[in-house]
C-alpha cells in the first residue's frame, strides 16, 4: 500500500543542511497496524506528514496505492484525503465552533455525501462509539478521552483506507488512553491500515510492527 | 453549514470583529456625507438645460471704485443695445435687488430675505417650473411679480394670491411706496442655486432707470465666450467715445456654474463655496476610506492566525481552496451585513442632524446615488479587506499546524501610514481651528460680545434713531447705541473723492484722488471698543457745521495720506465731496482729521484692511443699527430694547443679532470646514486606534510565552512594557516625520486665503505629534499591561 523508497527531508539553514529524515525506506501492507517510535525529534511526525500529503519529501520516491505521490497534483491530494486517509492527533483537533455532530460531518460534506446518507452515517458513528447523548455538544464541553473519541469518529465515518495517528493517547490519561488503543486494534482487526507514532512501548504492543526511528535513520524493526 | 460555523466563529472574537464594524461603519457613515455634501457643491446652478450658455457680465474699471471687481454692475442701460448688436447674446436679465427689506400686505408688513427686480425675459433665460402663471406672459406688464412657493405661503396661507397687490414701503430708496400685483408663483429654488429670491418682479416703470444689478447674458449654442467679451468690450469703447488704448474697462464673462465655488467678488448675491474646501473635504473622504479599509485589512491579517486550525483541519478533512475562499468571503459578506445595518442606523440621526443644523437636504432625492457609493464601498472593502488574508493563505505552501504570524511587515506599513494621516488630520485641525477663532476674535466688536445688531432696518425707521437711541439709553442695562453704514462682516465699498491740506492730487496720479468712506453715528468708536492711536473720539453730535466737520481715519487711511506718525495727521484740514449726480449732491462739511485708530477688521480677514474715512451723518446712510448692552445684563437689556421697538415700531418685526452670529456667517465656509474636519479626524484617530489596539491585542497573545519566560527569567513589570511598546513607538514616531513636511505644505496652502493669518508655529507639529503618540500608548499600554502582568505560569502552561 504504502511504499518509501529513499526518503530524505531536510532543512537549508545558512551554511549548513540539518536532515530530519535520511534514506528511509519503509513498506506498509494492507492491514498492517505499525507503531512509529523514538526520541523526540527524530522525525516520527515529518514521516507521518509524509505519508499523509501533509508535507513533501525533498528526495527519494514514494508511492501511494502503486502511484508516485510526488506526481500528484493539489487536487489528487485533496481526493486522497477526501476518501482514503483519516487522521488523529494528540491534541485531538476539534473544530471548535462545530458541535460534536458537525465535527463528524464534515468530512462527508467535503466528500459530496447527500445528506440523507450524511446523517445515517453520522448516527451510526455516535451509536458506535456510544456518544449519542453528546452529539449536541461543543468539544469544549466534553472530556478529553470523549473529544479523542469524536476524532477517531470523524477520521474513519468516511471509511478511509489508512488510518494516521499522531500520538493519539498523548493528552489522555492511562484509562481512557487504554480504551482508545484498544478501539484502534480493533479497527485494525476489521481490516484497517493503520499507522501510529507513539512515545510509549505499552501503546506500540497493540500494533503488529514497530519501526524506531533515530535522528531521521530507520533504527530497527521489529514484528510483534 | 458554513455560515453557521463562520458566525461561531466571529462571536468567538466579539470585541475585534465589533472593532471591525465600528470602523467600517463610521468611515462609510462619513463618506456618504461627504460624498453627498459634495455632490450637492458640484451641482449648483446646473437644473437648467441652457444652463451651460448662461454667463454672467462683470466689469471692472482702475477710475471706479478702486478697480474693485463686483459681481454685479451699474447702470448697464445699454444692454438692449448689446443684444441688438450681437447675435451670440441671445437674451439678457438683470436682477437688481429690491431694497427695504420689508413687504406690506394688509397693514402687515413681511420680511424680505432675496427679491429682485428684473427684466421681464427672466424666465428665458433661468429655467424656473411656475405653478401658476405662464412663462412667456407673467411677466410681460410692469410691476408684475412672481412669488416663491414657500413665501406665498407665509404671507396668504392657503388662499391663492394671485391678483394680490403687495406694497414696496416708502423708504430712501424709493421716493414713494410701490404696488406689485402677484402674477404668477414658482418654485422654490432648489438649495444648489446660487440665489434663492422669494420674489421677483418687473419695476413700476417699464425699463431700468438707474442702479446696480447682476446681469446673466444667454449666449447662443456654440458661441465663444471670449469672441463675447471682446465684442462687448469693444461696443463699450465704441460707446465711451474713446480711443481703445485709453478704455480701461476690462469685460468679465463668468460661466454660470462657476459661479458658486470658483467666484469671489464683492457684493455677491449670497455667501459663495470655494473649491478648496472641495479639495480639502475630497481628501478627507479619501483618507477615510484608506484608513478603515486598511484597518479592516489589517486586522484581518492578524485575525487570520485565528484560523489557522480550523483551516488545517478542514485540509485534512479533504476541503480544497474553494472552501478556504468561501469560508473568508462569507466572513466578509456577515460583516459587511452588520456594517451596513449600523451605518444605517448612525446614518438617519445624522442626516437629520445636517437638515436641522445646515438645513441641507442632502439624502433627499440622492437613493440611488447613496446606493452607488455603498456599493462601491462594499466591493472595495470586501475585495481589499480580504484579499490579504487569501493571498497571504493561499500562497503559503506548506500549512502550518503551529499559530503562527510572521507577516509583520505589511501591518506596520499600513499602521504607519494610518497614523500618518491622522497626524496630519490633527494638523490641520488645529491650524484651521486657531485660524477661524482668530478671525472671530479679530472681528469688529466680537471681543466684546455684548453687542446686538439691527441689520439694514427700514427707511422710516432709520430717520427715528435718534429718538430710538434716546430712549435705549434710559436703561441701564444698555451702555451704547450707534448706527452706522455696514453692519460688522459687511463690505465697506464707496469712496468718495476728498480734499486734504498737503495732499496734492496731481503727485498722485496712479492713486486716484478716492478714499474708501463709513458714514455712522458719533457713539461708533465707543461702542465698538476701536483704539485710539491719536486724537480724540467724535463730539457727541451727528451735526456739524461747515468747517467743524470731523474725520475719524483708520491707519490704513493714515498711510494712505502718506503720514507715519499719527500725531501729525492731526488737526490737517479735511473735506468728503459727495456728488450723485450734476445736480443732486448731499454735502459733507470741511473739517479737519480729529483721530486715527488703529486699523480694524469690518469685513472678513482674508481680505486686507482698506482705508477708512469715518465721518457722522444724521438720518443719511445708517442702514444698521448697533446696541451694546452693560456685561451681564444680556437677557435684562434684550427686554428692554423689545419695549422700546414694541413702543415705536409696532408694526415692524424685530429682528437683531448677535455680532458673533453675524461674523460666524463670514466665515462660514471655514467654521463648516473645521467642523468637518474634526469630525473625521475623530473618526480616523478612534478608527486607528481601534486597529492598533486590535493588533497590539493579537501580538500580545503571540508573545505571551516569549513574556512569560522573560518574567520567570526575571523581568519587571516595567521592563517589558517597555518592550512591547517600544515597537508601537517607533511606528508613530515615523508616521509623525512622514506626516509633518505634508501638514506643513497643505496647511501653507491654505492660510494663503487670508491677508491676517496665525502662524505655524512648530508647537502645533508637536501637540499633533504628542496627541497621537498619547492614544496610541494608552490604547497599546491597556494591552502590554494585561500581558506584562499576567502570571507567567499561566502563559506557560498552554504549551
Amino acid at each position: 500500500m504504502i511504499q518509501l523508497k529513499n526518503i530524505d527531508k531536510y532543512y537549508d539553514a545558512k551554511f549548513q543542511r540539518t536532515f530530519v529524515l535520511k534514506g528511509i525506506n519503509l513498506e506498509i501492507e494492507q492491514s498492517e497496524f505499525v507503531s512509529i517510535m523514538g526520541p523526540s525529534g527524530a522525525g516520527k511526525s515529518t514521516l507521518l506528514n509524509i505519508i499523509g500529503f501533509l508535507d513533501e519529501p525533498n528526495e527519494g520516491e514514494y508511492l501511494f496505492l502503486g502511484k508516485p505521490a510526488n506526481k500528484l497534483k493539489e487536487k489528487q491530494k485533496v481526493q486522497y484525503h477526501r476518501s482514503h486517509i483519516g487522521f488523529i492527533f494528540q491534541a485531538f483537533h476539534l473544530i471548535e465552533e462545530m458541535t460534536v455532530y458537525e465535527n463528524i460531518e464534515t468530512p462527508l460534506v467535503y466528500r459530496g455525501v447527500k445528506s440523507k446518507e450524511r446523517k445515517a452515517m453520522v448516527a451510526e458513528m455516535l451509536d458506535k462509539f456510544n456518544i449519542v447523548a453528546k452529539k449536541d455538544l461543543f468539544p469544549s464541553q466534553l472530556s478529553g478521552g470523549q473529544q479523542q473519541l469524536v476524532g477517531i469518529a470523524r477520521a474513519i465515518v468516511g471509511s478511509p483506507k489508512l488510518l494516521l495517528a499522531d500520538e493519539p493517547t498523548g493528552n489522555l490519561h492511562s484509562e481512557q488512553g487504554e480504551m482508545i488503543m484498544k478501539l484502534l486494534k480493533k479497527l485494525n482487526d476489521d481490516g484497517m491500515t493503520i499507522v501510529q507514532v507513539t512515545h510509549s512501548e505499552q501503546n506500540a504492543q497493540y500494533g503488529n510492527r514497530i519501526v524506531r526511528l533515530m535522528d531521521g535513520y530507520i533504527n530497527e524493526e521489529n514484528t510483534n | 453549514m458554513n455560515i453557521k460555523v463562520v458566525i461561531r466563529n466571529l462571536f468567538k472574537h466579539p470585541f475585534l470583529n465589533l472593532v471591525k464594524i465600528l470602523g467600517l461603519s463610521l468611515a462609510l457613515t462619513g463618506i456618504i456625507f461627504i460624498s453627498l455634501f459634495l455632490k450637492n457643491e458640484l451641482t449648483y446652478d446646473r437644473l437648467n438645460p441652457k444652463t451651460y450658455q448662461i454667463y454672467r457680465l462683470t466689469l471692472t474699471d482702475p477710475d471706479f471704485l478702486g478697480g474693485k471687481h463686483f459681481a454685479r454692475i451699474v447702470n448697464a442701460g445699454y444692454l438692449p443695445e448689446i443684444k441688438e448688436r450681437l447675435p451670440e447674446v441671445e437674451q439678457y436679465v438683470r436682477l437688481m435687488p429690491v431694497r427695504g427689506g420689508l413687504l406690506k400686505y394688509k397693514e402687515r408688513f413681511y420680511n424680505v430675505n432675496q427679491g429682485f427686480e428684473c427684466d421681464s425675459t427672466f424666465f428665458e433665460v433661468f429655467e424656473v417650473e411656475l405653478i401658476s402663471g405662464n412663462k412667456k406672459t407673467v411677466l410681460e406688464n410692469p410691476a408684475s411679480m412672481v412669488i416663491s412657493k414657500s413665501y406665498a405661503e407665509t404671507i396668504f396661507g392657503e388662499s391663492n394670491p394671485v391678483g394680490e397687490v403687495l406694497t414696496l414701503p416708502a423708504g430712501q430708496y424709493y421716493g414713494e411706496a410701490q404696488n406689485f400685483t402677484v402674477a404668477g408663483i414658482m418654485k422654490d429654488f432648489p438649495s444648489n442655486s446660487h440665489f434663492h429670491p422669494d420674489f421677483i418682479t418687473t419695476p413700476v416703470q417699464h425699463e431700468f432707470q438707474y442702479g446696480w444689478s447682476w446681469t446673466y447674458l444667454l449666449l447662443s449654442n456654440g458661441a465663444n465666450p471670449e469672441n463675447v467679451t471682446r465684442e462687448i468690450s469693444d461696443f463699450l469703447t465704441e460707446r465711451a467715445q474713446v480711443e481703445p488704448e485709453e478704455f480701461e474697462t476690462k469685460v468679465y464673462l463668468q460661466k454660470l456654474t462657476d459661479i458658486h465655488l470658483y467666484s469671489n467678488k464683492l457684493r455677491e448675491i449670497e455667501a459663495n463655496g470655494n473649491i478648496r474646501n472641495i479639495y480639502v473635504l475630497a481628501i478627507a473622504a479619501f483618507i477615510l476610506l484608506v484608513i478603515a479599509i486598511s484597518n479592516y485589512a489589517n486586522l484581518n491579517l492578524g485575525m487570520s492566525g485565528f484560523n489557522a486550525k480550523y483551516l488545517f483541519i478542514n485540509k485534512i478533512l479533504g476541503s480544497n481552496k474553494v472552501a478556504v475562499v468561501n469560508f473568508f468571503l462569507i466572513e466578509g459578506l456577515l460583516i459587511l451585513l452588520a456594517t451596513l445595518f449600523l451605518t444605517t442606523l448612525i446614518s438617519i440621526p445624522t442626516n437629520t442632524l445636517i437638515f436641522k443644523f445646515y438645513g441641507l437636504k442632502l439624502a433627499q432625492k440622492n437613493l440611488a446615488f447613496i446606493l452607488f457609493v455603498v456599493t462601491v464601498f462594499s466591493i472595495l472593502s470586501l475585495i481589499l479587506g480580504m484579499l490579504p488574508v487569501l493571498k497571504s493563505i493561499l500562497t503559503a505552501k506548506k500549512i502550518n499546524t503551529s499559530v503562527n504570524f510572521g507577516r509583520g511587515r505589511i501591518s506596520r506599513g499600513l499602521i504607519v501610514f494610518q497614523y500618518a494621516f491622522s497626524i496630519a488630520l490633527i494638523i490641520s485641525v488645529i491650524v484651521i481651528s486657531r485660524q477661524t477663532s482668530h478671525a472671530l476674535k479679530n472681528g469688529l466688536g466680537a471681543r466684546e460680545n455684548n453687542i446686538v445688531i439691527f441689520e439694514s432696518v427700514h427707511a422710516s425707521l432709520q430717520q427715528k434713531f435718534e429718538i430710538f437711541k434716546e430712549e435705549l439709553l434710559k436703561y441701564n442695562s444698555i451702555q451704547h447705541v450707534s448706527a452706522m453704514m455696514e453692519p460688522p462682516g459687511g463690505e465697506a465699498n464707496d469712496m468718495f473723492p476728498f480734499e486734504m491740506e498737503g495732499f496734492d492730487t496731481e503727485q498722485n496720479e496712479d492713486q486716484f484722488n478716492r478714499i474708501g468712506v463709513f458714514p455712522c453715528d458719533y457713539s461708533f468708536a465707543d461702542l465698538f471698543n476701536l483704539q485710539f492711536l491719536s486724537g480724540n473720539n467724535f463730539t457727541a453730535s451727528n451735526i456739524d457745521n461747515e468747517g467743524s466737520g470731523e474725520y475719524i481715519i483708520n491707519e490704513a487711511a493714515m498711510k494712505r495720506l502718506n503720514y507715519h506718525d499719527p500725531d501729525e495727521i492731526i488737526g490737517k484740514t479735511f473735506k468728503l465731496n459727495f456728488m450723485m449726480s450734476e445736480t443732486t449732491g448731499i454735502e459733507i462739511p470741511r473739517g479737519k482729521i480729529i483721530g486715527v485708530v488703529k486699523d480694524f477688521h469690518l469685513s472678513s480677514i482674508k481680505k486686507k484692511v482698506e482705508p477708512l474715512v469715518l465721518f457722522k451723518r444724521d438720518k443719511l446712510w445708517l442702514l444698521n443699527f448697533a446696541v451694546a448692552f452693560q456685561p451681564g445684563m444680556r437677557t435684562a437689556a434684550l427686554t428692554d430694547i423689545e419695549t422700546v421697538w414694541t413702543s415705536m415700531f409696532p408694526e415692524y418685526p424685530l429682528q437683531y443679532e448677535d455680532v458673533n452670529v453675524m461674523y460666524q456667517k463670514v466665515y462660514k465656509a471655514e467654521l463648516l470646514q473645521a467642523r468637518l474636519l474634526s469630525v473625521f479626524t475623530i473618526i480616523a484617530l478612534f478608527i486607528c486606534s481601534m486597529g492598533l489596539f486590535g493588533l497590539a491585542l493579537i501580538i500580545t497573545q503571540n508573545r505571551v510565552k516569549e513574556i512569560g519566560i522573560r518574567k520567570v527569567n526575571g523581568a519587571r513589570v516595567s521592563e517589558i512594557l517597555a518592550i512591547l511598546n517600544k515597537d508601537f513607538l517607533k511606528w508613530v514616531i515615523l508616521a509623525f516625520l512622514i506626516a509633518c513636511p505634508a501638514g506643513y505644505f497643505a496647511m501653507d496652502k491654505w492660510l494663503e486665503n487670508f491677508a491676517y493669518k496665525t502662524g505655524l508655529s512648530w508647537w502645533i507639529f508637536i501637540l499633533a505629534g504628542v496627541i497621537a503618540l498619547g492614544i496610541a500608548l494608552l490604547t497599546v499600554s491597556l494591552q502590554s499591561w494585561k500581558a506584562a502582568t499576567r502570571n507567567p505560569v499561566e502563559a506557560l502552561r498552554y504549551e
